[in-house]
């Protein structure tokens, strides 16, 4: 009784803790890990404590159960890709060292940056699937967020405080309505999601050229055009401003990402919209005959895909680029399916996966650079790695075999 | 059937145990099936009955304990390897391709010919002549959709005699079937006893265990209890062994005058099915509040239509649904339900339930955005978990807990997840089709007892079932639908079952017209 009146307390300070970790962690200063795991703890106390003897062992472990598959797919992933260099003459164990060192130390805040917007794109395709819905044109809708975030960025003279809120609402809005006909036509017509946003996602990568020249600037440079850059006032706050050790590229998008996993995860599984959500993309015929509405949810459902997936291109121009370039393929969209399959459509796993896209991606650049390892070998890695959870019955096949030799030696022995 | 000790032991289990993640489903299991015997699996909803079968079909592995085929130690890693050593297995929820015609089902998986070319007519041939020896009558050119489930349930069983089955397991086959199907059913698995095949078949209906089977053995929480030779039971020691107490087999049912202005009238009521023929020809039909009306009648004569047609899922070609005298055919499904129309419909995994979300929120399905389960735009998480733990235990379902999946419970514990659902839900007038499909004895009684005290509250209850004896029982009036027509309206007490059975196949001779 006792402890549940200090809910709100100790909520405040797991929060906060782990608000300033990650903070601090994403800004490379990897000693904001003691402060998430400190917040972790406390989240595990104060859980036994208000839930009672027991609920917190059990929480880790079905918290440890639920990293068993992807841990070992990865694990599994690496292996194989170890020896297909060895096998071509390239050592694993120092292209591995660079990887890693590349990834998660050295260029960390390149993996940070990587994954912002993975986790946007990643959870736009994730929530659509929970309704059942492939939202193979998360590209697409992450052209015209990024396209409306340049030209925001470019006229939009106001506070930071002011502007950014606005510029992601109206950039992510505007991506929504970009999915406005394909949802139009999957509710009236039936006629098939991946078809309709993969063409409009062509038609975006596309157009977005024509609005890119549009929007001053010149062809100089490395790339055929680039935009003039936005207003310093809308660029999102540095994480040097913050700590000011930190890398002067990396931004607080990371945070909004993770907020916003949160925040799709809070509405899937305590609001009556997710709920519908739910159920529409498990039983069509049940919701239906249980009177909730099926066409409206798929319709929404597919509007606030688009939604997250502007996000990601807004986060792109306000956070990192400041400009737009043309006849970039920025091939978000696409692997932003990898990390929701790889999640398993889950909103929190989005943002590890992306992470370890992210890290895998940096670490892949810091390899070949350092130690002369071609990057494809990364790409091959995380080929298998998707291979190998996506067919998790595959594991389920294996754990059976596995335990009936065990139990066959057994037999042996006796 | 001659002494019983010189009979052969073709199946045995030994110790057999099956833990799923929170539940024991089966809990040291031995049982014996003898070569040529009709076994009945007989127990409460969730006792085990399903898990016992697939594990012997391969389709679960057991956790412990050994299953022993002809003597010989086996352990099948997938029903491929169950079917090669001569099980065979029905299961509840056919496994069909709808699209593929009858020969083409029976021969998957096994086709027959060389390196890649199927040979299609050696097939078809093996097909037939199985098909005539048995009775089992069926054209193996005709594509599965278009067939009915009693003639799918055929393809079914041939498909496994054509892998040459010694051992057929059948689960709850007859719960989808008419009164004239199981008795061809039956007919069938005597040819079959008579041929040397053993069969496991569970079945909920007591009489049912009586009429076909040897032997029977009792389940109860994973365990066998009970072994008994039917010839020496009588349905109510199966009972009470079952359920552990006193079953009444039938409700008692006060009389009611009925009065008043109906709750619910159809008035010339067209409805479409899919191939654009009148499923539903001009019915007429009321029902006021406090009575129950009984819809007896064949499947397929437009039941499934009815129950569409009422909860606002197929539209109406022409007629009226005046529900307390207003037209609510213009109404979609959540404004009927807020009127308070409730529904338990006949296909529960299809309409009734999501079975991956918990059974929680399958409890508040449809009203997960009404009152006390709502606030503002967020789910009342608290209120659904201490509802659905009350209904869980008002209604003996038998779950680990409301947060497991739905689709992880025992087929008639779905079933009592709907009906708590919506008879909880306080409604005027209730529509339920095949409420006890797939329940045992103890919880039809319940059900039955719950419906009836709905009737007492007033509620008018529209009931839509294929079982005589239901409609009988519950019914203050019997309707019976033929062809998408009322043919004739009773009252239970002045005909007979024979009588609504001769109306049921539209007044014709019965016995003969098998087509
Ligand atoms: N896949 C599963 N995962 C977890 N628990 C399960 C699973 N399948 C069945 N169970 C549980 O095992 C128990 C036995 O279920 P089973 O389906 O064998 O019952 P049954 O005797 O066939 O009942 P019914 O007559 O209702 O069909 C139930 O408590 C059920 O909840
Ligand atoms: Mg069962």
């Amino acid at each position: 009784m006792q402890i549940t009146k200090l809910k709100p307390l100790f909520y405040t300070v797991i929060v906060l803790l782990a608000l300033v970790g990650s903070l601090m962690y994403f800004a490379s200063i990897f000693s904001g890990i003691l402060l998430i795991l400190a917040a972790a703890v406390l989240y595990f106390v104060y859980y036994g404590l208000s839930v009672g003897k027991g609920a917190s062992k059990a929480l880790a472990l079905s918290f440890l159960k639920s990293l068993l598959i992807p841990v070992i797919g990865v694990a599994s992933a690496l292996l194989i890709g170890g020896i297909i260099m060895a096998v071509t003459g390239y050592d694993p164990v120092t292209a591995y060292k660079a990887l890693f060192y590349g990834g998660l130390v050295k260029n960390w805040s390149v993996s940070v940056l990587n994954a912002a917007p993975l986790i946007f794109t990643g959870l736009s395709i994730a929530f659509a699937f929970k309704a059942g819905l492939f939202n193979i044109g998360a590209e697409g809708q992450y052209y015209v967020g990024a396209v409306v975030a340049t030209f925001l960025g470019l006229h939009f003279n106001m506070p930071a405080l002011l502007s950014i809120p606005i510029i992601f609402l109206v950039a992510g809005l505007l991506a929504a309505s970009y999915n406005f006909i394909p949802a139009l036509l999957k509710v009236k017509t039936g006629a098939h999601e991946v078809i309709t946003t993969m063409m409009f996602a062509q038609i975006a990568r596309y157009l977005s050229s024509i609005f890119i020249r549009g929007m001053g600037g010149s062809s100089d440079g490395p790339h055929p055009y680039v935009t003039d850059p936005i207003l310093k006032s809308n660029w999102l706050l540095k994480m040097k401003s913050i700590f000011p050790h930190a890398n002067y590229r990396v931004h607080i998008g990371i945070l909004i990402a993770i907020g916003m996993a949160l925040f799709v995860q809070y509405i899937l599984t305590r609001t009556k919209f997710g709920f519908e959500i739910r159920a529409v993309g498990q039983n069509k015929d049940a919701a239906r005959g249980q009177g909730i509405k099926v066409g409206r949810n798929i319709f929404i459902a597919l509007l606030f895909a688009g939604f997250l997936a502007g996000f990601s291109g807004v986060n792109q121009v306000l956070g990192l680029d400041h400009k737009l370039y043309e006849n970039l393929n920025a091939g978000y969209g696409w692997d932003g399916i990898s990390v929701a399959l790889l999640a398993s459509n889950n909103p929190i796993g989005v943002i590890f996966t992306s992470l370890l896209w992210g890290v895998l991606a940096a670490g892949g650049q810091y390899m070949s650079r350092t130690v002369q390892t071609p990057n494809s070998i990364v790409e091959i890695i995380k080929g298998i790695i998707l291979f190998l959870i996506v067919a998790k019955y595959i594991y389920i096949h294996i754990g059976h075999k596995f335990k009936n030799k065990k139990k066959e030696e057994r037999e042996a022995v006796k | 059937m001659g002494a019983k000790k010189e009979k052969r032991v073709v199946l045995e289990t030994r110790h057999v145990k099956k833990q799923f993640p929170k539940v024991l489903a089966n809990d040291d299991i031995n049982m014996v099936l003898y070569e040529g015997e009709i076994l009945s699996l007989l127990g409460e909803n969730g006792a085990g009955k399903s898990t016992l079968m697939n594990v012997l079909y391969g389709l679960y592995k057991p956790t412990s304990g050994e299953i022993l085929l002809e003597g010989e130690q086996v352990e099948f890693s997938s029903p491929k390897d169950a079917i090669r050593q001569g099980l065979g297995m029905v299961h509840q929820h056919f496994m069909l391709v709808d699209n593929l015609t009858v020969t083409e089902n029976i021969i998957l998986g096994s086709e027959p010919g060389k390196y890649d070319f199927i040979d299609y007519k050696t097939a078809r041939k093996e097909v037939v002549s199985i098909s005539e020896k048995y009775h089992l009558h069926v054209d193996p050119d005709e594509v599965i959709e278009n067939l009915s489930v009693g003639v799918q349930q055929r393809v079914e069983i041939l498909k496994a005699l054509y892998r040459k089955a010694r051992i057929l397991i059948l689960d709850e086959p007859t719960a989808v079937l008419t009164p004239q199907e199981v008795d061809e059913l039956f007919e069938v698995v005597g040819r079959l006893r008579e041929d040397g095949v053993s069969i496991i078949i569970i079945t909920h209906k007591l009489e049912e265990v009586k009429a076909i089977s040897d032997r029977v053995y009792i389940l109860k929480r994973g365990k066998i209890v009970g072994e008994r030779e039917t010839s020496q039971v009588t349905k109510e020691d199966l009972a009470n062994l079952m359920v552990g107490r006193e079953v009444v087999l039938t409700v008692h049912k006060d009389e009611k005058e009925v009065s008043g202005e109906p709750i619910l009238q159809l008035e010339d009521v067209v409805v479409k099915n899919q191939k654009g023929i009148n499923a539903l020809d001009g019915i007429s039909l009321d029902v006021r509040p406090g009575e129950i009306v009984g819809i007896a009648g064949v499947d397929g004569n437009g039941q499934s239509e009815l129950e569409e047609a009422l909860v606002g899922l197929l539209k109406l070609e022409s007629g009226r649904i005046l529900y307390k005298g207003e037209d609510i055919a213009v109404l979609d499904t959540k404004q009927r339900r807020g009127k308070g129309v409730a529904s338990v419909p006949a296909d529960r995994q299809k309409f009734g339930l999501v079975l991956p979300m918990k059974v929680s929120e399958n409890m508040v399905l449809g009203f997960h955005d009404e009152k006390p389960f709502v606030k503002g735009i967020n789910l009342a998480l608290d209120t659904i978990k201490t509802h659905s733990e009350r209904l869980v235990e008002e209604y003996d379902i038998r779950t680990p807990g409301v947060e497991v999946p739905a689709g992880n419970l025992s087929g008639g514990n779905q079933q009592k997840v709907i009906l708590a659902r919506e008879l909880s839900s306080d409604p005027d007038f209730l529509l339920v089709a095949q409420p006890t499909r797939g329940l045992d004895v103890g919880a039809i009684e319940y059900i039955h007892s719950q419906i009836l005290k709905m009737r007492e509250k007033n509620v008018g209850i529209l009931l839509i079932s294929l079982e005589l004896e239901e409609i009988f029982s519950l019914s203050d009036r019997i309707l019976v639908l033929y062809e998408g027509k009322i043919v004739k309206e009773f009252l239970p007490e002045n005909t007979s079952d024979k009588e609504v059975g001769f109306y049921m196949t539209g007044g014709k001779k019965t016995a003969e017209d098998r087509a």
